[in-house]
């Protein structure tokens, strides 16, 4: 018979406040009191995992579960941060290749240890897996002896490292004898927890790996569990069902923070939500011959009436923090004191003159694409979007559609759309990968430009970018993207509008760690 | 009887059928699930490669005969998402979903017959009128917020049931059942009710409709005039006489609410297959929404099946064909 194990918890201790009583009224000692010591934690998250295997799938709560099991070689800390993890140290050798020095006596969790043929292998079987993308920097990887690995990327890559942080080490003979299907049911690595159960829809527990290479969690058993409402996400954490929710309804917020036994937790996410616009000549949902965006002035204009601060007070009540840049201040391109809010402040008369300087006082009308189940309030912020920006004329055809449909539709040649809202997020802590993705020129490069829906090119941009892919060297990386995000911030191929707030609530008794990557992670949280 | 069977099973595969291609031509309208598996920033390559991983890279009438000669072999395909056998996928979430229902439909029956037979048999008491007006409201509220209102009530505020879960469960004939233990059972009560409300409201108008039509019968009078009881007239001449139409709606009820708990378990946090089908929906799952609609369509002609063989046994002159 198998118990929910809040159940135990609340009744261990209970027990353990009796026994103890008793043990020291009695002024005997208690051999089993350290036995009694346990910690458990309970987590509501929004969703199940779906699968358990860490080249097969990307989604939030699936990667929670990802870095209790297993280990990167390189470790991302809550704040984006990154230090050794399974490789205790690193070098670059030349342009392209890069040796990684692996910690002695990692156990994976059936008491094997960790090999460098257990590295190679997981990059062998990521090429063939459904996250590749994650190994596209790496060409081939290569034991040198048991605790050394040598990496050669396709072209110099200075932020390899960074980039190993979301490659999960598996173990090369288990993943072999087990096979495919297993991997996504039976996880096995060297995380700081093992799977204890997973019962689909009800709940993940996770049991402490006491020879984790850190050292024993402080925290022994982990259970996950699935609440999808967020109403019944709260009422579990009133009742005691729960010590820890994943996105607390903004509703909320303010009577969770009335309630003394309880704390509520915010941080910016690393999402930024982002609004591409087209550049062509001609723009597929614009009756004009041609497209008024191509010329800058207008893309000035669009920003300036965009007022984004009403957005954050009325459609996100507060919880959201607007972009200055593309990416976040802890990432490499950011330039420091570069703002786009001061660069382009809320301001409609000079947005009125900017669309009359370009000859398009009357405005024109266009549609913008974008989802009404991804984002936090999205079909919220497009409404108020074509609210704002009717008032330079500019008439704002609303097509939302649920994600099934949307990543496909917008897909580029996005040869349907004008105007696309959507998130981006760089974990990898790099400007690099969004930059070259969603901005470098179409067609001009294999693996670059594959989502510049605006088609947006300029060669300079796309040389800055050539020349941060062509250095191993970090600083001058962070350079050379710095000088394309001053560009980028110039032209305006798309607006980035907020970073999302990811918000969190538990008990007094818990201390909860936010991570700016959103993955919650039981090995840095403790139980009074 | 064979015949009426071999009928009864040619009707199930031509509906089966049916369905899986209704589900595969709107399948093909809802966008590449393969977009929102791999990253934004995949290459063309890679998507290429994930299609192929997922067998999505041949065309839908490719993809559709595949599927067919699959299930000939019994084979009803993979997830996409959970890359899972589908078919085990509802089938273990089954037995959580099966549990709500019958408890549910239990608290509906032992409400509903009682008060419509009265309500049928006293038309005009005050009553029968509060009744009525209790059933109205049951069928216009929505499944969902009563369970809100149910979880802040007794869960929230007087803590007397838990908020949401399953609890513990016992192994039952391989099947993980919690009405075992009175932990588990608490884990069941607010989602069974909140599950009933609805088809009792329904079930209680249609006993009271039938109730005070049969009233009228002249064998009710006959059995009054010869002194039978209140309670015999009512329950052994009245309700079995207006079982057939409350049979029929009982049996459809019960299917719905075995496919479409949806509402009440996403609330509940119940791990039952109604959440699964949403989610799947979501994700563009196709696999699991082809057999998902299958599996609910066999159920209802297995529903349907057995409706026919109960109007035969609740009255002797039907004869089944």
């Amino acid at each position: 018979m198998t118990h929910s194990t809040d159940l135990i918890a609340s009744r261990m201790r209970w027990t353990r406040r009796g026994v103890l009583a008793a043990a020291l009224a009695a002024g005997i000692a208690l051999p089993g009191a350290a036995l009694a010591q346990q910690k458990s934690v309970t987590i509501a998250l929004t969703a199940d995992a779906v699968i358990l295997d860490p080249h097969a799938a990307n989604e939030l709560s699936g990667n929670i579960m990802f870095y209790h099991l297993y280990d990167p070689l390189v470790q991302r800390t809550a704040d984006l941060k990154f230090e050794p993890g399974l490789a205790e140290s690193w070098q670059v050798v030349d342009d392209t290749t890069w040796v990684f020095k692996l910690r002695k006596g990692v156990k994976f969790h059936n008491g094997e240890e960790l090999k460098a043929s257990d590295v190679v292998f997981t990059v062998e079987r990521l090429k063939k897996a459904l996250m590749a993308s994650l190994v596209a920097n790496i060409a081939s990887a290569r034991a040198i002896d048991d605790y050394t690995v040598e990496f050669k990327t396709p072209k110099p890559y200075a932020v390899l490292h960074m980039a190993l942080a979301e490659i999960l080490i598996v173990n090369e003979k288990y993943a072999k004898s087990v096979g495919d299907e297993q991997m996504g049911l039976k996880p096995m690595g060297t995380g700081p927890y093992k799977l204890a159960e997973w019962v689909k829809e009800d709940r993940i527990a996770l049991d402490a790996f006491a020879d984790h290479w850190r050292g024993k969690p402080r925290i022994d058993k982990v259970t996950f569990k699935p609440i999808t409402n967020p109403a019944t996400r709260t009422a579990s954490l009133l009742t005691g069902g729960v010590d820890v929710i994943q996105d607390l309804s903004v509703r909320d917020v303010a009577s969770v923070q009335a309630n003394n036994n309880f704390k509520v937790i915010t941080r910016p996410s690393l999402l930024n939500l982002v609004i591409a616009i087209d550049t062509r000549d001609k723009s597929p949902t614009i009756d004009l011959p041609v497209n008024p965006m191509k010329d800058r002035r207008v893309r000035e204009a669009i920003v300036r009436a965009i007022n984004v601060d009403a957005i954050r007070t009325v459609v996100m009540n507060g919880f959201s923090t607007p972009s200055d840049q593309y990416v976040p201040s802890s990432h490499l391109g950011y330039v420091p004191g570069l703002d786009f809010r001061k660069e382009y402040p809320f301001d409609l008369e000079k947005a009125r003159a900017l669309m009359k300087e370009a000859g398009f006082e009357k405005g024109f009308t266009m549609t913008l694409d974008t989802t009404n189940n991804r984002y936090v309030n999205d079909g919220a912020i497009a409404q108020a979007l074509a609210g704002m920006l009717s008032r330079i004329g500019i008439t704002l055809n609303l097509n939302l559609m649920p994600r099934s449909n949307f990543f496909g539709y917008i897909r580029v040649p996005s040869d349907k759309s004008s105007f696309i809202m959507s998130g981006w997020d760089t974990p990898s802590g790099d400007a690099g990968n969004m930059y070259s993705v969603l901005m470098y020129s179409r067609n001009k490069k294999q693996g670059y430009g594959q989502a510049n829906r605006g088609s947006y090119s300029n060669p300079t941009f796309d040389e800055w970018i050539d020349k941060a892919d062509a250095t191993a060297d970090m600083k001058k990386r962070n350079e050379f993207l710095q000088e394309a995000t001053k560009i980028a911030v110039k032209d305006i191929p798309m607006i980035p509008v907020h970073y999302e707030q990811d918000i969190y609530a538990a008990k007094n008794s818990v201390t909860v760690v936010p991570r700016m990557d959103k993955f919650i992670w039981a090995y840095e949280m403790d139980v009074k | 009887m064979f015949g009426y069977l071999i009928k009864r099973l040619i009707q199930m595969i031509v509906v089966l059928w049916v369905v899986s291609v209704l589900v595969f031509v709107m399948m093909s309208f809802t966008g590449d699930p393969t977009y929102m598996m791999v990253p934004l920033d995949a290459t063309e390559e890679q998507i290429a490669q994930a299609r192929r991983l997922l067998g999505l890279d041949e065309s839908h009438l490719v993809q559709y005969w595949r599927f067919l000669l699959n299930v000939l072999q019994g084979d009803f395909g993979r997830s996409f998402v959970f890359r899972q056998p589908a078919l085990q996928l509802i089938l273990e979430r089954l037995p959580a979903t099966l549990e709500i229902v019958f408890l549910a439909m239990v608290i509906a029956l032992v409400v509903a017959i009682p008060l419509g037979v009265y309500a049928g048999a006293n038309p005009g008491r005050p009553l029968s009128r509060a009744v009525m007006a209790g059933s109205l409201v049951g069928i216009s509220l929505p499944g969902f917020w009563v369970g809100m209102v149910l979880i802040f009530v007794f869960a929230v505020r007087f803590q007397f049931f838990p908020s949401s879960g399953r609890g513990p469960t016992t192994e039952l004939f391989g099947l993980r059942v919690s009405f075992t233990s009175w932990e588990g059972f608490r884990h069941l009560i607010l989602p069974a009710i909140t599950l009933s409300i609805g088809t009792l409201a329904i079930l209680m108008r249609i006993i009271r409709a039938e109730m005070m039509e049969v009233m009228k019968q002249d064998y009710i009078k006959f059995a009054r005039a010869k002194g039978a009881a209140q309670k015999g007239v009512l329950f052994k001449h009245g309700l079995k006489n207006a079982l057939i139409p409350l049979v029929t709606v009982f049996g459809l009820m019960l299917g719905d609410l075995i496919a479409f708990a949806t509402l009440t378990e996403t609330i509940f946090a119940w791990p039952g297959i109604g959440k699964l089908l949403v989610d799947s929906i979501y994700r563009g799952d196709r696999p699991v929404i082809v057999v998902y609609l299958m599996f609910v369509a066999f159920m209802f002609v297995v529903v349907n099946f057995v409706v026919d063989v109960l109007y035969a046994l609740i009255d002797p002159r039907i004869k089944i064909k």
